[in-house]
Order: C-alpha cells, then structure tokens, then sequence
C-alpha cells in the first residue's frame, strides 16, 4: 500500500508500468525500482541467503547488500532495490529450491549449522574419491547464486567507451558535486561520476551516471553505466564516494525487517511506502535518528528508540517468524516490532583510494578507518575522508550469555560471528588468510557491510586492537560488474590476406595459423599436393614477413646477425637464412634477396614477422649501424606457382625472359606480372619448378584471378597449406616451430652448412661452437614408415622400450607412395637406412632413416 | 624497374584492377564512413625536416608522408635524395574516414585533442587523424582492415 502522495516522491502516479514475478503480474509506477514496486504489492521476502537460505528482505535499499538480487530476463544477480522498473520485464527469485515462502533447502538453516561450518568444503565430500562427481554435481547445484542459460545469446549489447577528462570526481553528493563545481571554474574540462538514481546537472561539469569500479595506474577509471564501460584516463581523480552505513551485529540481525538507516529513507521519501507499523530504532550515529521523521511521516509507530552515542547496551535479541522480524530484546526487555533500524556508524568509502595506492588508517577515537598518504594526482574528499560525524563506536558483537540465534558477520556469504571464531581457533590469525578460509568480504558486497564489523570481531577474539588487526587488500571492482560489460564487443582482429575472399570464394576451408586466416585445402589435399606434382599450382604466401633491409651497412649488419654469409652475395640473387637467437637457438627462417648495393628483401615466417623486426631494431640499436629496417609484410601481397608448367604460366604473364638460362634457380627479378609491378623469386619450397612473385597487395585478386585464367590449360589449382606441408615434407624442408623447438640449433637440425663459423662473429655463434665442443645430443632426420602407418606427430621415438626422441612432422606422401616424416633422434640412429621405431596408437611400429631429400633429392626439378 | 618499384601500387598497368581490402565490409556501412585506402603513403627515415605535402613525424627522424594516390609518382620524386630512405606505403595501409567523437571514444583510447597519433583502433595498431570538426582519418594496416571495418561499423550501429 502507498502512502498519500507526499511532496518529494520519485513516483509518477499516473504512469502505471507492469511487469512478472514468477509470473505473476506486478504493477508499479514510473519512478519505481523492481524491489519497490514488489513491496508496494506486499512482497517482503526477496531472496534467500547463500548458504541456509534462510528469507532475505530489503536491507539498505541502495544496491549494496545481496538481500534483494533477483533474475530479470535471464539475467541473473539483479539489485531490484536499484533497478528501475521496466515494462514487461520478467523477475524471479534465485537461489531457492520451492518458492520464497517455502524453499526446501532452508533445512539447511535447521540442521546444517554443525554439518556446515565455515570451510566445511574443505572437508567433505572428498571420499571416497569415485563418489567425487556426484558430489560436484550436487554441489554446483545447489552452490551459487542465479542461473546462467549457457545457450543463450548475448542478452544484451555491451560497450566499450574510451575516455579522457582532466579532473574526474567520483561521487555526487554535496563535496563531489563543489569539488566538480571548483574544477570546472578553473577551466578544466571535468566529468562528475554518480550512481545514485537521480540524473545530476552542474554548469560546465559533463555528468554521467555511472559506478566507478576502481582506480588504476595512469589515471585509469572504468565506470560501469550499465550498457556502457566508461574507461577514464583522468589527469586527476577526486573521490567523493561518501561512507557506508554499517550494520550491527547480534542474533538475528539478518531477519526480514531488519534495515539500515537508508532504506527507511528511500522507502517512504522516494516510493511513499511504509517499511512498518511498529519500529526500534538503535543507532550509534545521527543516521537512525534522522529516520524519525520519515517513520513519523509513514504513520510507523516509534516503539523504541536507543542512541548508542547515550545508552550503553550490552544485549540485543531480534526474533522472528518465519524469517520476518517480531520482536527485539535490549538488554532483555523484550519490545515487539516489525521494524529495527540499526546503524553502527558510517565507513568512509576508501576502497577507490586503496586500489591506488593509498594507505588507510584505523582511526581509534571513532572507529573507522580513513585513507591517507594519497598517491600524486588522487585526491579525497567529504565522508569518503573521514568526515562522518559524531558516533559512538559500536561492540564486535551484542551477543550477550543466551543461544538467541544465528549473528551474521557477513550477510553475503551467510558468515556467523561462530564461524568466524572457528577460523580463529584453527589458526587462522591474519585477516587476509581468514578472508580467504571464512570468504567474508568476498560476496556481492565486496566487504561494504562486513569488513569493519569482522575485523572489530577479530580484534576482540584475538585481544587486540583494530590497527594491529589491520584491512584487507581492497581490488576492484568496488561493485560488482556485469562479466558481458567487460568484455565489450567481440571483436577479435584477424589477418586477411589480399586474396582472402577469393579463396573463401573458391570453397576454401580457412584455418588460423597466428592471427591470419589461410586455407588449409579446397577440398582434397592429397589432389591439389599430386597437382603441383603433374601440373601446376598456386598458393598464397602473403601472410610471409617482409622486410626491405636498406642502408650502406645492410650486408654488413645482415652478416652479422645471420649464421649466414650476405656479404658475397651479387644483386638478383637470394639465399636461404636461419636466424638464430644469440643462445644459437632457430629463431625464425626465410628468404634473403639481394635487391642492390645497399638493398636486401627478406622474408621470414608467417608468425614470425613482428618478433623479427624487433629483433633486426633491436639489434641495430646496439650496433649502431648505418641501416634501416622497414616491415613491408601488408603492403606486399605473395603467391607461389609452382610445378612443370610454371615456366609456361610465367611467359603468359610477363614480358621477363623467364628461360632457365636467363632466369636461373636463386635469382630474384623485377617484373610486372599481369600488369602489376613485382619482385619474383625463383626458389621452391614445394619441390617443383617455382616463381613466387611479390607486388603491390591491393592486386592480389587481380593477379590471382590472372593466374587461374592463363594457367587454366596448364592445369593451375590452389593449394591451401595442408598440401602445402605435405610437399614441403617430401622435400625434407624444415617449418620453424613445428619441427624445431625453443633448443634447436641449425648444427643438430641437420642444417650445418648454414652456420659459417669461419666467419668473425654473428649472433649465436659462440653458442654454435660449444654446441660442437659437447658433441650433439640429438639430430632432426627423416624417417620413411616400413608398413606405411602414419604415425601422430609428437609421437615418440622407442629405443629399449623408453622415449628417445620425437615424431615433428609426419604424412602419407601419394607421390612417393609411403608414409615419411622428421624426428629427432639420438647422433647414433642419424645414419642413413638405420631402423627406428616409433609408438603409433599403442603399438611400436619400424622406420628407415633417411637423411637426404625424399623427393628429387638432386633438385633437378627446382632447376630445371 | 628500379629495385624498389614493385612496392609502388601506382606503377601499375592500367588494366591491372586495384582493390580495397574494405571493399567487402564497407558494403553496407553507415552514412558517413568513407574508404580512404586509395592514398599514397611514404614511409621516410633520415632527414624529415622541411618536408613538403602532408607530414606525420614520428620520430626526429621518421615520418609519414601522405598524398592523392593520383600524385604518389611526383611525390615519390620530391622525397628521394638527401640521403633519405623512403619507402612506399601505400599499399600496407587501408584508410577510413569517419565521423563523431562519440564513434571515436568507442574504436580507440588515444586522445582525441592530441592528434595525429599512433595507437590501437579496434585493437589494431592505427595512423589516427583529426580533420576539421568531427571528421577523423584512420589508417591501419591492410591485412587488418576487414577486421577493423567490422569493428567501425558494429560501432556505429551500437550508437545508430
């Protein structure tokens, strides 16, 4: 029932909104919250607790306690006390097993207690072991609170909005809203962050309703305004996040009806509700006694009234039935009620100024604890630094002698003041491991409404003083956030290549190899691998790093940081390179071209481009070398022919003598391809004839598209990489990461007249030649299956029934008809034609060693 | 060819078909966000002073030289010599154009009051610019632009 319109009220009487609770129709009035517009109907039990599901009802009616969180719309841990009412919305309770009334698990309440001590998961449920995933599935689900459809599609659309204000104040009440005014008369440009309900409007001040959820390094503040995460970069942070009304603690300070000075406020000036017919008040500050008038105002009967700053009292009892608040003893005088306002003072909100960096301080003479030592560019304001008022400084607990019920210390996690006591007791004497063992400040409040009353608690337990107890670690989020609001979009960035969509087009099916997307085959890869074989192929290469290398100590820098020797090389022509990290590790492969004088082209790895261009800065760094270094991997697009008759394909594609003669294996040429201006590279990963030609990447369709029109009678098809590995094997070509490792080395991969240790230095070569003082450990072969059983890369090596080595690559090969692959193996097996054998699916199965090419290993068809 | 031509996109025959990377994702964009990828861009390192055209200095020594992708030829001849490497970019690069502070504020963390700049635009590393008003140019590299399209135009249909 509402009270008579009264001046001040938030409602709008004359809009009517309508909504479900467990299907039940609700009406309320625009202006209302969820949980107003229940208990306009009546509703007084909101929730259930986390633990004893014992009946919850509004607390402090300000989205701070857990009492009222409901599941709107799917959604579950909504604050209905703050959450606007919204037209055909749909509310259910959470965390009850029957109805709010009648929940089958409050027997827990009746009967747990002995059973469900604090860290009783610690405990039970652990055998016998094999009874464990009944367990789990008993427990996850009667654990937690609301429901999550993990089928259902995003409920709504979240944002990520990125900010910049030079002053930002967090807070809008009186001392946020003059520190936001101040700012602003000085010219800055200043955002004032507020999440009450009430919109605010400031001259020159850019207001936002919102909730800080923490500070970081930089200035950084995310706000969450619901749909929308604020990330602020301030230039200077004003927190004005005022206090927070503490509760009491004594048997039944849980029970429906019993409320903070707050809710009695919003309840009867904001939604014209009474919150009772008869109330207690018990106060430690002037926030219950500024209740007062607003009971009076409701026609709630005063029965009693104690200012705790006067009386001294030594016991308070609420009782109830079924859940529902009847009566309280004080000091054993018995008043019946429905209602018992408590305040134990008010907390400073420092969390804000903990997060950066600030140190807080228990202030003894009242009770609290205040920030201080602000970091640079962090300042504090109003209540949030102390500034609460005269109170008196409640006890840890109002307990008395008797067995008057359950005392909540932490109403989030269903703490008692026992269980706390039981923490202590097992040895659980510093705050922040209690904190982790009881889980008090760990539930939805974040510590807003336990953290001082457990930490009073431990103090008396423990005999000593609230400083010596000291705080917990304050993190954010200060408040609970929706996970959907940081995450923002899905976005995740992908590399397309110029030729993406063609592929995709051609019935491509794309894999990620890092973050770009390539074909892995286009249907059939063992036929697209026998075509580059018998015809002619063409994939795309342009996810290779490129960098262009210039400048007049290019060769000189290149010979220097390449196991390689650059400096005798002649323009037009190119050179395979390992690079090595200075512990002579591989780090990366590729193609070096010669351009001119002072230019080189090389290519590196697909995922390799960025670390390697780190690695050439960093290095130029040191050296000081007259050389520039310039990624040009996107502005290139690649793409390889390859295969008998590639050479024909070339003529039809450029004016550039493509004969052997002119054009022969390891040159690189400048020529326009189908019109676009390129660099081709005669060199052949895959094995057969090939020209893998570079140019300007917004042609790669045009070119791609040319390719497969006049190569059409030659027989041209995409391959994708799937094929691609299989040729490459065949050639016995290594892939850096796939048949080497964080240890390998080009001397142990089999790769040893790469490493020109007749040279002066290069990075790694120190390391090389210990590699050949010690002798090697392991050598990189390649091994052909004797029953043609492909066995699982990464599978291993067997030698007397123990691991010797490991499977990196392995493949049926249709060309060569046998199963090949590359292992690592020990020095002594790296002979040619000696047996392996290898585990394959449980079985051990016999391989040749082979240390040459398993296709034209003479490489006539690459020259030819 | 000179050696470092087959980076030069205008060097291309006539017939040769040039093509946006944000052609495909722009296709249904909203009003207001404009393909900017067919602009010449020259990566230049040594001596950067006294550039002509539209400059972005990086570094004292590094800067981005921008131009119609009609005049990257008489460009391209202005910046050689003085001993400066300069290299053509034109083609790593896709280019938007788009409208509104509040867009912005949703793309990218740079500050909008200090640009041009360098930093991430839907997660992606970007050339930003701001022309007159709430006009912005955004420039990031190619092979990420589908991407970055998708992510400017999800944008801008959250604030639609």
């Amino acid at each position: 029932m509402r009270l008579e319109p009264q001046q001040g009220e938030r409602i709008d009487r004359g809009h009517e909104v309508s909504f479900t609770f467990h299907g039940a129709s609700v009406r309320g009035f625009e202006g209302d919250t969820l949980a107003s517009a229940l208990y306009a109907e009546g509703q007084r039990i909101f929730s259930r607790s986390f633990k004893y599901h014992r009946p919850r009802g509004l607390l402090c009616c300000r989205g701070t306690c857990p009492n009222c969180m409901v599941q709107v719309d799917g959604t579950p841990n909504v604050r209905a006390c703050v959450t606007p009412i919204r037209e055909g919305a749909s509310v259910e309770a959470q965390n009850v097993w029957g109805s709010l009334d009648h929940d089958l698990l409050a027997i827990t309440d009746k009967i747990g207690g002995p059973f469900t001590p604090v860290g009783f998961y610690y405990r039970t449920m652990i055998r016998p072991r094999r009874a464990w995933p009944l367990y789990e599935k008993f427990l996850r689900n009667v654990a937690g609170l609301g429901k999550v459809d993990k089928h259902a599609g995003r409920a709504s659309r979240y944002d990520v909005e990125h900010r910049h204000a030079e002053v930002l104040v967090i807070g809008g009440g009186e001392s946020g809203q003059a520190a936001a005014r101040e700012a602003a008369a000085e010219g800055k440009h200043t955002v004032l962050v507020d999440n009450g309900p009430d919109p605010i409007e400031l001259e020159g001040v850019e207001t936002i309703q919102g909730t800080a959820l923490g500070t970081f390094e930089g200035g950084l503040v995310p706000v969450d305004a619901g749909l929308v995460l604020y990330r602020f970069r301030a230039g200077h942070v004003v927190v004005a996040a005022g206090a927070v009304e503490q509760p009491l603690l004594f048997p039944g300070n849980d029970l429906v009806g019993v409320v903070l000075p707050e809710a009695v406020r919003r309840l009867v000036g904001r939604w014209s509700l009474r919150p009772g017919t008869r109330a207690v008040v018990i106060s430690a500050d002037d926030g219950g006694l500024d209740t007062l008038p607003y009971l009076e105002r409701a026609g709630t009967e005063i029965a009693e009234v104690v200012d705790l700053r006067e009386t001294r009292v030594h016991e308070i009892a609420a009782q109830g039935r079924g859940g529902r608040l009847a009566s309280v003893e004080l000091d054993g005088l018995k008043v019946g009620c429905d209602l018992l306002v408590v305040s134990g003072g008010r907390q400073p909100a420092y969390a804000l100024l903990a997060h950066a960096g600030a140190r807080v301080e228990y202030d003894d003479g009242r009770g609290i604890f205040v920030p201080t030592d602000l970091p640079p560019g962090i300042e504090v304001v109003g209540p949030a630094a102390g500034e609460t008022g005269d109170a008196a400084i409640p006890a840890a607990t109002y307990n008395g002698a008797a067995k008057k019920g359950k005392c909540f210390v932490c109403i989030c996690e269903d703490v008692t003041d026992k269980d706390v006591k039981r923490a202590i007791a097992e040895g659980f004497d510093s705050i922040e491991l209690a904190k982790r063992y009881t889980t008090v400040t760990m539930g939805p409040c974040q510590g807003k409404l336990c953290h001082v009353p457990s930490i009073r608690l431990y103090a008396r337990e423990n005999e000593t003083d609230e400083a010596t107890i000291g705080t917990t670690t304050a993190r954010p989020p200060w408040q609970p956030v929706e996970l959907g609001l940081l995450a923002g979009r899905p976005h995740e960035p992908a590399q397309r290549t110029a030729i993406h969509h063609r592929h995709k087009e051609l019935g491509a099916k794309m894999m990620w190899t890092g973050s770009w997307r390539r074909p892995h085959s286009y249907g059939d890869p063992a036929a697209e691998a026998k075509n580059v074989h018998d015809s002619l192929g063409v994939i795309d290469v342009s996810t290779l790093g490129k960098l262009i290398v210039s400048g007049p100590d290019s060769a000189a820098f290149l010979e220097r940081l390449y196991p390689n020797r650059f400096g005798d090389m002649k323009a037009g022509r190119i050179r395979y390179g390992v690079l090595n990290s200075d512990a002579g590790r591989i780090m990366d492969d590729g193609t070096l071209a010669r351009l001119s004088e002072e230019d080189f082209y090389v290519t590196t790895t697909s995922t390799g481009a960025g670390a390697v261009v780190e690695w050439f800065e960093w290095w130029n760094a040191i050296w000081r070398m007259d050389v520039e270094i310039v990624n040009v991997t996107g502005a290139l697009a690649a793409v390889n022919v390859a295969g008998p008759n590639a050479r024909e394909l070339m003529t039809r594609l450029t004016d550039l003598d493509v004969s052997n003669d002119a054009f022969t294996y390891l040159d690189a040429k400048h020529a326009h391809v189908a019109g676009a201006p390129s660099l081709l590279l005669r060199i052949g990963f895959v094995g057969e004839l090939g020209y893998e030609i570079h140019f300007p990447s917004p042609y790669g369709e045009h070119v791609w598209n040319e390719i497969l029109a006049e190569g059409a009678d030659l027989g041209v098809k995409p391959f994708g990489l799937e094929p691609q590995r299989i040729l490459r094997l065949e050639k016995m070509h290594i892939l850096v990461g796939q048949d080497t490792d964080s240890e390998s080395n080009v001397l142990e991969a089999s790769m040893p007249w790469i490493a020109k240790l007749d040279k002066d230095d290069f990075v790694g070569k120190w390391s090389l030649e210990h590699v050949l003082e010690r002798g090697f450990r392991e050598q990189l072969v390649g091994f052909e299956m004797e029953n043609g059983v492909v066995p699982a890369e990464g599978g291993q090596i067997v030698i007397d029934g123990r691991p010797g080595g490991r499977v990196t690559s392995a493949r049926w090969s249709n060309q060569l008809d046998r199963a090949i692959g590359m292992a690592w193996v020990p020095p002594n097996l790296a002979e040619e034609d000696a047996e392996l054998t290898i585990k394959v699916d449980g079985s051990v199965e016999k391989a040749r060693v082979r240390l040459r090419p398993f296709f034209d290993p003479e490489g006539e068809h690459l020259r030819t | 060819m000179s050696h470092l031509d087959f980076l030069s996109p205008d060097l291309a025959a006539d017939d040769a078909v040039w093509r946006s990377p944000l052609e495909r994702a722009l296709a249904h964009a909203p009003e207001g966000v404009e393909d900017l990828t067919r602009t010449a861009v020259f990566e230049v390192r040594g001596d950067v002073d006294g550039l002509e055209g539209e400059v972005v200095r990086l570094t004292p020594e590094r800067a981005y030289v921008l131009c119609p992708f009609e005049e990257a030829g008489r460009v391209r001849t202005r910046l050689t010599g003085a001993g400066r490497v300069v290299v053509d970019a034109s083609a790593g690069w896709a280019g938007l154009r788009v409208h509104g502070e509040t867009l912005m504020h949703r793309l990218t963390d740079l500050d909008l009051n200090a640009l041009p700049a360098l930093g991430a635009l839907a997660h992606v590393r970007a050339l930003v610019i701001r022309d007159e008003g709430d006009s912005f140019r955004l420039y990031f590299a190619q092979e990420y632009g589908h991407s970055v399209a998708e992510a400017v135009i999800d944008a801008a249909e959250g604030l639609a």
